[in-house]
């Protein structure tokens, strides 16, 4: 059965994701909603009283969803309608992945794990390791089957075709069978079972087969007529009591018994053994069925975990959240769109941005230092990535087109020397993007090309930056090159239609920064840089 | 002898002239030389190692060639080599049964092997009889064998047989008792269960699944196990009779089998596995063909290949060249010259190929032939391996030739590839014609490859053959009469081939 809350129709994550994971994971800062997300607030009078470790599976499991976009409209809202079922029944999220947890944990301490062929040689421990993982399968779904069946009704298509295809996959029937054939082979396993022995009594089996006699005479063609297990005193070999019993039994006519002959006592083994395997052939198809069914919910269940974990602690940090729409490529809008990176590592409040671009597929924004230009650059790819897992983002609304293809280029400033070794660098990474763009692709860049001169830099921006819009990319950029923007406003400014949209961090009379950004033209900020820019614009546009 | 005292005398023989007390060890001087040994090399891959003897010995006369091959006519028959097949595989299963008797220990088991061994022998037997019956058969030995086959299954000792074992098995088989494990104790009674099978009835309603059963939890053991045999100890007690009665039969057949059949089971295996190459080459687009055997038609051949070339060459995809040939009236002696590597030894190996399968009475490697009755095949081939060189190859060339030369038998077919090429030419020449003169005056036929153009001097009987090349210089590998040339200079064509030593080095 699969478990399907990732995807409608799909068990595994869809495609390999992004390119340069690592670099998107670096340059947003994603390893910090990862491990935020991984870790359970517990409260106490309305007030975090404790914040436990992180869950290390549930930040990996984070970060490989949230690294595989989702496609289409549909698959985003397949999500976040069982978010939402989550959000208003934590608990139950919750016991869905403690249960799979136990069993992928109890599974491993079996010695197998789930989905692979078991290790033991040993064909009695196989067959004893099989019994107990369908036990412990039988017991887990019955636990799945009663948090999804009592005290809430989940409204998400994904939750209902969830627990649709558990009651019929893991029926009460079949349930009920199972457990039959498990209690009348119980003789095979509950002598080796700790909590058995010492009680005084064991557990003797009663089979009954027909049989016939092969060309060799050996027997053939068995017919398994009945099979059970029965408690019985257990007499100390030898004493009084176990004579008298024995005795008792020998007088059944035409028989033979089976212990005392160490041959007889092996080959009655077997016997036993075949009649188990016997039967634990034919539910083996249960375990074909469900071996990787906790390990899927495990990791996706642990998905909507770290999401319902993220979302109180995006409330513990005052950073609002919504689910987010889809719109044309072209298009963008947002309110309130907060970085979530900076709030919950820099616990202070974050200024939020609006903004509307229609039609824009350059967004160039510039301006001074320290204005909070990549934190809004960032915040949008952050936004990005979170709505096309179908997480909810960090905005009061967001509403953007869908880029299977999201390119970072960042040049962080502190170890943006200039040689041309940097600059190699960052070309055969611009490279690689090339190389992997698709259709439908997001390129952010931030200070790219600063290793090299102002001059060279813009020159190498422009014609990048020109073949890839003209291509089909979206590019947000935050740049310094400001030869590069002057360029490029200079060519779109008398067009009313224009695709490229400027934008500035902005910046009071009085010289203090809100952290907002505003549209505004490039500007010039010295007498140097305008000079110099001058100088380039001749030497560059012939 | 007539057939009918033949088999009366247990000798009936569908190879007929195959003589049993041969040294199977022994193996013909030409063998070696015309590569028959990777032609049984791949026979004995399917047909193991004992068939090799059939192959090692040539019938003495003209009738049994001819005994063989209308028996191998037979035994192509669609019909009669599946029923043949069919037999050889039961027959496989009667061995098998066998084996599984001589291993069992308990002698209840023993006469139970025997009797399924005896089933099976006679199903075997029946089904052949009666397959062959419905086939037209032509040949005497077929037909021989369908009679006899008859006769026997027909016998009252045969029926008598039979029907006991029938009986015996038809009861085992259909003998139903319950094991009831409880209580630390297994109880048997006879009869059968009253829910026929309920648990693993109601376990494949709850799970699905296609039928099943459970299987004998003792299998891995042939014997009979202890278990097994406490069982069978209270069936013996309920049913004395069967079990005295299996003893009886059991007792009274041990030596069930026919020694004339004996005989035919074993032999049989010469036709079929050859049978069984043909279609396999067959399948690869090689052609056989029964040969003619005109004594007063010209011997010829057409599409006539190497066949151990062609078995070798199958698994590289390389095309195996064939060849036409005659011997008009009065040719005795091919005389081969031609380029090296350009198809001589081939051509030489195919010819004697030819004369072999002929004479052992099967088909031939070509499209179509009329080969002569010879009396003898002999080969001379040079020991390429040989570490003798110099005067040393020389001697060991003559010490081979003397034998060969000494066989006085008025009609052998003679193989002679490359003698003395280590000898000076003027004397090799001398020597050269020495020995075709001999073969000539002895009345033989054959062929002579050589690279001394001198022996193909006109002479009564001397036939001069060229290997060709094509307009380019390369070898065409295809046989043909003409004037022999001098060999021609061969460093382009090794050039043009890149196979200089150089060369070679920098492919390999």
């Amino acid at each position: 059965m699969k478990v399907c809350l990732l995807y409608e129709n799909n068990e595994r994550l869809i495609g390999e994701g992004y390119y340069d994971q690592e670099s998107i994971i670096q340059d947003l800062g994603l390893k910090s909603v990862f491990s935020v997300s991984a870790k359970d607030l517990v409260y106490e009078d309305g007030n975090v009283k404790k914040v436990e470790q992180e869950d290390l599976f549930l930040t990996d499991a984070l970060r490989r969803v949230m690294m595989v976009p989702l496609r289409t409209k549909e698959e985003i809202v397949y999500r976040q309608e069982i978010v939402k079922d989550f959000l208003a029944n934590e608990e139950q999220v919750r016991e869905l992945y403690d249960i799979s947890r136990d069993v992928v944990f109890k599974w491993g301490t079996l010695g197998k794990i789930p989905g692979e062929k078991a290790k033991q040689s040993n064909p009695v421990t196989r067959l004893t390791t099989d019994i107990r993982i369908i036990r412990l399968l039988c017991d887990s779904l019955s636990r799945v089957r009663h948090v999804m069946e009592e005290g809430w009704e989940p409204s998400s298509k994904g939750l209902k075709n969830f627990k649709k295809d558990l009651s019929l996959n893991f029926s009460r029937e079949r349930e009920e069978n199972i457990r039959r054939v498990l209690d009348d082979i119980s003789f095979y396993t509950d002598g080796s079972d700790e909590e058995d022995s010492g009680k005084g009594r064991t557990v003797k089996p009663r089979i009954v087969l027909e049989s016939g006699l092969e060309d060799g005479l050996k027997l053939s063609s068995l017919k398994l007529e009945e099979v059970s297990s029965s408690g019985t005193k257990f007499y100390r070999p030898g004493s009084t009591m176990d004579k008298i019993q024995n005795f008792k039994n020998s007088l059944i006519p035409d028989s033979f018994p089976v212990v005392g002959d160490v041959r007889i006592a092996e080959q009655t083994d077997l016997l036993e053994f075949g009649v188990v395997s016997f039967l634990v052939d034919r539910i083996r198809g249960f375990i074909d069925e469900f071996q990787s069914f906790f390990t899927q919910l495990k990791f996706q269940s642990g998905f909507y975990l770290a999401a319902v974990q993220l979302k109180a602690q995006m409330e513990r940090f005052g950073v609002g959240f919504c689910y987010p729409e889809v719109c044309g490529n072209r298009d963008m809008e947002f309110a309130d769109l907060k970085e979530l990176v900076m709030a919950v590592e820099q616990r202070v409040v974050v200024i939020g941005n609006s903004c509307r671009f229609d039609k824009k597929d350059l967004l160039i924004i510039t301006g001074a230092n320290q204005g909070g230009k990549s934190t809004f650059l960032r915040s949008i790819g952050i936004a990005q990535v979170m709505m096309q897992c179908g997480l909810p983002v960090a905005a009061a609304r967001y509403k953007s087109g869908i880029f299977p293809g999201i390119f970072v280029h960042f040049t962080r400033r502190e170890d943006s020397e200039m040689n041309s070794g940097r600059l190699d660098e960052e070309l055969k990474r611009m490279n690689g993007i090339v190389e992997n763009l698709r259709e439908d692709s997001l390129l952010l860049l931030n200070e790219s090309f600063a290793t090299t001169t102002e001059k060279e830099g813009s020159v190498i921006a422009y014609d990048i930056i020109k073949a890839l819009v003209e291509a089909g990319v979206r590019i947000f950029t935050v740049t310094h090159l400001l030869s590069f923007a002057r360029r490029v406003h200079e060519e779109m400014k008398d067009d009313p239609d224009s695709a490229v949209e400027f934008l500035s961090a902005e910046r009071k009379e009085n010289g203090v920064r809100t952290y907002r950004m505003i549209r505004h033209e490039p500007e010039l900020t010295s007498f140097g840089l305008d000079l110099y820019e001058e100088i380039v614009e001749k030497n560059v546009s012939i | 002898m007539s057939e009918e005292a033949k088999v009366r005398a247990g000798d009936f023989s569908i190879l007929d002239g195959y003589d049993k007390e041969m040294d199977p060890l022994e193996v013909p001087s030409f063998y070696r030389d015309l590569n028959i040994i990777q032609i049984l090399d791949k026979i004995e891959k399917r047909w193991g190692r004992s068939v090799r003897r059939f192959y090692r010995y040539l019938p003495a006369n003209r009738e049994t060639e001819d005994y063989r091959r209308s028996v191998f006519s037979d035994v192509k028959k669609d019909p009669v080599y599946g029923a043949l097949m069919k037999f050889v595989a039961d027959m496989e299963e009667v061995s098998q049964i066998r084996g599984e008797k001589e291993k069992a220990v308990d002698p209840l088991q023993k006469a139970v092997w025997l009797i399924r061994e005896i089933e099976c022998y006679c199903d075997a037997y029946e089904l052949l009889g009666k397959e062959l019956g419905a086939s037209g058969l032509s040949s005497e030995g077929m037909q021989t064998l369908r009679d006899v086959i008859g006769a026997y299954i027909k016998s009252a000792e045969y029926r008598g047989m039979r029907e006991q074992t029938s009986a015996l098995l038809e009861e085992i088989r259909s003998m139903r008792f319950v094991l009831t494990y409880d209580r630390d104790r297994i109880s048997v009674s006879l009869g059968e269960v009253p829910g026929d099978g309920a648990y693993e009835e109601m376990v494949r309603k709850a799970f699905g699944g296609e039928k099943k059963t459970l299987s004998n939890p003792f299998i891995i053991n042939p014997y009979i196990t202890e278990f097994e045999k406490q069982c069978l100890d209270i069936l013996k007690k309920k049913k004395p009779e069967f079990f005295k009665k299996l003893k009886a039969v059991a007792s009274a057949n041990a030596d069930y089998r026919k020694k004339v059949l004996d005989r035919f089971e074993k032999e049989i295996v010469f036709y079929l596995s050859f049978r069984t190459l043909e279609l396999e080459m067959e399948g690869l687009g090689y052609c056989f063909a029964a040969p003619g055997t005109e004594e007063d038609a010209p011997m010829r051949a057409e599409g006539l290949y190497d066949l151990a070339l062609a078995i070798t060459a199958t698994a590289d995809d390389r095309d195996v060249i064939s060849n036409d040939f005659i011997y008009e009236e009065g040719d005795r002696f091919f005389v081969l010259t031609g380029p090296n590597q350009g198809g001589k030894t081939t051509f030489a190996r195919s010819l004697g190929q030819l004369v072999y399968f002929t004479k052992i009475g099967l088909d031939v490697p070509a499209r179509s032939a009329n080969v002569h009755y010879f009396t003898g095949l002999q080969t001379h081939f040079s020991v390429e391996e040989s570490i003798e060189t110099g005067r040393g190859k020389l001697k060991e060339e003559l010490v081979r030739l003397v034998p060969m030369m000494n066989e006085r038998m008025k009609t052998s077919f003679v193989v002679i590839n490359e003698l003395f090429t280590t000898a000076a030419s003027y004397d090799a020449i001398i020597m050269g014609k020495k020995v075709l003169g001999h073969f000539l005056g002895l009345g033989c036929m054959g062929i002579y490859v050589t690279h001394l153009k001198e022996l193909t001097d006109k002479a009564e009987g001397i036939v001069s053959l060229r290997a060709m090349l094509d307009e380019n210089g390369i070898q065409t590998f295809k046989i043909s009469r003409g004037e022999a040339d001098d060999v021609p200079c061969a460093e382009n064509q090794v050039n043009k081939y890149r196979l200089t030593y150089k060369q070679l080095k920098e492919r390999l």
